[in-house]
């Protein structure tokens, strides 16, 4: 059966986290697809496997509704990476992050990192909107103008008025200081807040990869040292059907 | 008189003859209604009835609750203006409205009186806009084919004052006991919270009186309320359909809630703080109680309480269940393959079975998940889900995923009682993945198509619905039905809607609580329809107009040969089962209790 034996493992976990509408499926979607689109209110977690360079990277993008919190800490068991997400547009979901969803993070990696994101930049009026339009031709001629008709479709998001930002970069640095200290890693060798905290536009992909590569490159060190050590963190059952592992190779 | 509609439940207030057009009549819990014509009204046997009959009678076909062993009521002097708890029959004077009254106290004060006149008044109005006083001859809810469905679009954008919101067909609302809206199909919930404030101050009014307000029925509207705990769902219909079949629409509704959060939460959520703002728990699942709503309307499949499986040649259907059967993993309970919306195989865990049985209406609410929620079309989905008719508080772990992207119609559904089982359900999808591959079965599934009504060959047939009792392994059998395709004249969908609406009125008489039939003969406009029930099945059909009696009965016996034949194409005969944990004893038990984890107490 050559076809199992190719089966890809995921070497590394990314969680993305935050409150309902901010954004986290579309600024997967825009990662992953290349382009936004109108998203359901996701249920429960869904979880994708994105190949990078020769790595497997598994991404739980979960639903921000409380409904579905009774599986936070599950999605979250040994992740590598949180991405905790809020609306630049919305006071709340910044402070929702402390509140609801840092708890969540408990059962991830010790050495887990922490990203926080500001998504919807393209809503304020701020510097980042100025560097939407160059965004858009730059890299996505095509798709930008085929964006036009569903883009004024999205909650709110009517390009012609501007709102108000509620959240500025220096309150997201400061709760990544506030989330270090919460994990006990301030006196750590940790990535400094200005590497961390991110303002995107998944409508129109501004920060949208800088984000993601960033991240998958701080995890690179992890993914590399649970290969030498090969101990899986979870009950490995391909292991036991495809006994050409180095472990598997005495008899 | 063809305005029979609001059927009084009470033969004091009652010369039928008397009743006005636009009366309004509210059923209550304990009333025990009268049907009007007694002779008939004993006779539960085989009654045929054609189009002219049914005129002298309509009012049998709402079906409100009645008793038709002519009970002993005891009835209320009309003068009295409030309800008393051991008679439980509304004053008649108080609750008989007449439309213009309503019309004018639209704007009505406060009291509770007011407050029934004010929706009474929005449903007359409406009503009266819609169609003219002049409704036409014939069998008004046969005839009708209701107004034409509204533009799909931004419900939650409506206008909740126009015209247009008022016409919808049919209206559903949810609020909590303490009047908080929690969802609407059309409209904003908050601009309709004095809508339901008045919903409420209804059912509590009546409730004051030890009593429960079941329905109100005006001259075109069934307005059917149904408490739940701390929900109150009401039904604000114009589509002709039965108490009944509303009330049972309302608890799908209801279940898709506790499907999201379980009955216990929702129990809990309200006991700590009665004024619980629900939405902020189902807020992102409105689209998921829309599609609900949508497939009630046009999905025969909720009406008969059955499951439509797609027809399959039964060695392809074996050989997938096959593949389900041997991908397992401990605390996995059920394996579902879907397609094109139409269930191909089901496998289900042999000991939690035995203690409860998955219920077509479980099921609905499955389909309507994975149906509402485009999301599933990209990656891989674990969500907790709970089967509220399996068991209403606990909660079961739903994979999700699709194997046929980017076409997305066939969908694997796998349920497991684990939480933390995710990595080991999908490594399940894999190997199902991998077999189906093999057999090259998902290119047959794709050449699966629904059958035509043609090819029982039966020429004057158009259309049926058949839904059989004598399945064998009947206790632990999901019930089943199959229907042909709607074609031509059918295939439009102001068509399909009009069948399906003569279908419900056939169904609403058939198993109508005061005068259930047996068999119906209707004569109608353009085509003839015959509704049969019997202890081995429920059938459903649909003639051109010039059948007549003899050859239509022919033509049904010649129908049920052909599906005898085709049973094992048509249905899912024998439903598979599997083992998944060694030692019995641990499943036996129903799913662990872990709604308390689901993070709701943390929350209050």
């Amino acid at each position: 059966m050559p076809e199992p034996a190719k089966m890809r493992k995921p070497d590394v976990k990314v969680v993305i986290l935050g409150d309902m509408n901010v954004g986290k499926t579309s600024l997967l979607h825009r990662y992953t697809e290349r382009k936004f689109k109108d998203t359901i209110s996701t249920v429960g977690g869904a979880f994708f496997l994105k190949q990078w360079g020769p790595y497997n990277i598994s991404i739980w993008d979960t639903a921000g509704r409380e409904q579905f919190h009774g599986l936070g800490s599950m999605y979250c068991r040994g992740a590598s990476a949180v991405i905790l997400t809020y609306d630049v547009t919305n006071w709340q979901t910044l402070a929702e992050l402390e509140d609801r969803f840092l708890s969540l993070t408990d059962t991830a990696n010790s050495d887990c990192i922490y990203a926080i994101v500001g998504n919807k930049a393209d809503l304020t009026d701020s510097g980042t909107h100025r560097a939407e339009p160059l965004d858009g031709q730059t890299e996505q001629e095509g798709v930008g103008t085929e964006l036009q008709p569903t883009g004024g479709g999205v909650g709110g998001g009517d390009p012609a008025a501007l709102l108000q930002k509620q959240v500025s970069q220096e309150d997201a640095r400061a709760l990544y200081n506030r989330v270090l200290r919460y994990k006990g890693m301030e006196d750590k060798a940790c990535p400094p807040a200005e590497r961390l905290c991110f303002e995107t536009s998944a409508k129109t992909g501004y920060n949208v990869d800088e984000l993601f590569e960033t991240i998958f490159d701080m995890v690179l060190p992890s993914i590399l040292k649970k290969r030498s050590q090969g101990t899986p963190s979870t009950i490995d059952l391909e292991e036991c059907r495809v006994p050409k592992s180095t472990k598997a190779g005495c008899c | 008189m063809f305005y029979s509609r609001g059927v009084c439940w009470s033969s004091g207030c009652e010369k039928q003859g008397d009743v006005s057009p636009v009366e309004n009549h509210i059923h209550c819990d304990e009333g025990q209604p009268q049907t009007e014509e007694g002779s008939e009204a004993a006779c539960p046997g085989i009654s045929i009835v054609t189009d002219g009959f049914a005129d002298s009678a309509p009012g049998d076909v709402s079906g409100g609750p009645a008793s038709c062993e002519g009970e002993e009521h005891t009835h209320l002097d009309s003068q009295d203006t409030h309800l008393d708890s051991e008679d439980a029959h509304l004053d008649s004077e108080h609750t008989h409205l007449s439309a213009e009254q309503a019309l004018d106290s639209a704007s009505g004060e406060e009291s509770q009186e007011d407050s029934g006149e004010f929706v009474a008044a929005m449903l007359a109005r409406s009503r009266l806009e819609e169609q003219g006083l002049g409704v036409k001859g014939g069998s008004p809810p046969l005839a009708d084919t209701g107004p034409s469905p509204p533009p799909p679009g931004l419900h939650r954008d409506e206008d909740v004052t126009a015209d247009a919101w008022r016409a919808h067909r049919k209206h559903v609302f949810v609020l909590s006991e303490a009047g908080k809206p929690i969802y609407s199909r059309y409209g904003s919930e908050e601009a309709l919270s004095s809508t339901m404030g008045v919903m409420m101050a209804l059912v509590s009014f009546v409730q004051s009186g030890d009593n429960t307000i079941r329905s109100v029925h005006s001259d075109q509207h069934t307005v059917v309320f149904m408490q739940q705990g701390p929900l109150v769902l009401v039904s604000v219909s114009s589509s002709g359909q039965s108490e009944q079949q509303l009330r049972h629409e309302l608890r799908y509704v209801y279940n898709q809630i506790v499907s999201m959060l379980t009955q216990a939460s929702i129990a809990r959520i309200f006991q700590h703080k009665k004024n619980y703002d629900l939405r902020r728990l189902l807020a992102g699942s409105e689209k998921i109680l829309d599609g609900l709503l949508d497939l009630l309307d046009c999905d025969p499949s909720f009406l008969l309480s059955a499951v439509h499986c797609m027809p399959l040649a039964s060695s392809l259907r074996d050989a997938l269940s096959h593949v389900l059967q041997k991908a397992i993993t401990p605390n996995l309970v059920f394996s579902i393959l879907i397609a094109q919306g139409q269930l191909v195989t089901i496998v289900q865990e042999r000991t939690v079975i035995e203690d409860a049985r998955l219920e077509p209406a479980d099921l609905h609410l499955l389909l309507n998940l994975i149906g509402a929620s485009s999301a599933f079309q990209a990656g891989e989905i674990w969500t907790p889900i709970c089967l509220p008719s399996f068991n209403p508080d606990c909660y079961f772990y739903a994979y999700i995923s699709y194997l046929d992207p980017p076409s997305c119609s066939v969908c694997l559904l796998l349920l497991s009682t684990d939480k933390e089982a995710f990595y080991a359900v999908a490594e399940c999808k894999r190997k199902i993945e991998e077999a189906m591959l093999a057999q090259n079965a998902l290119a047959a599934l794709a050449k699966a198509r629904p059958y035509s009504a043609t090819q029982v060959g039966v020429s004057d047939l158009r259309h049926f619905m058949y839904k059989p009792f004598d399945v064998p392994d009947n206790h632990r059998q999901l019930t089943q039905f199959t229907s042909p395709e709607m074609e031509s004249p059918y295939s439009s969908e102001a068509e399909k809607t009009r069948l399906l609406d003569l279908y419900r009125d056939l169904h609403g008489r058939i198993h109508s609580t005061s005068r259930p039939l047996k068999l119906i003969y209707h004569v109608a406009e353009r085509e003839t329809l015959l509704a049969w029930v019997t202890s081995k099945f429920e059938l459903y059909t649909c003639f051109s107009p010039l059948v007549t009696k003899a050859s239509s009965i022919n033509a049904i016996t010649k129908l049920l040969r052909w599906i005898k034949k085709e049973e094992e194409r048509l249905f899912i005969r024998y439903p598979p089962k599997y083992s998944t944990t060694p030692n019995p004893s641990r499943t036996r038990k129903a799913p662990e209790h872990d709604a308390t984890d689901n993070g709701f107490l943390s929350l209050l």
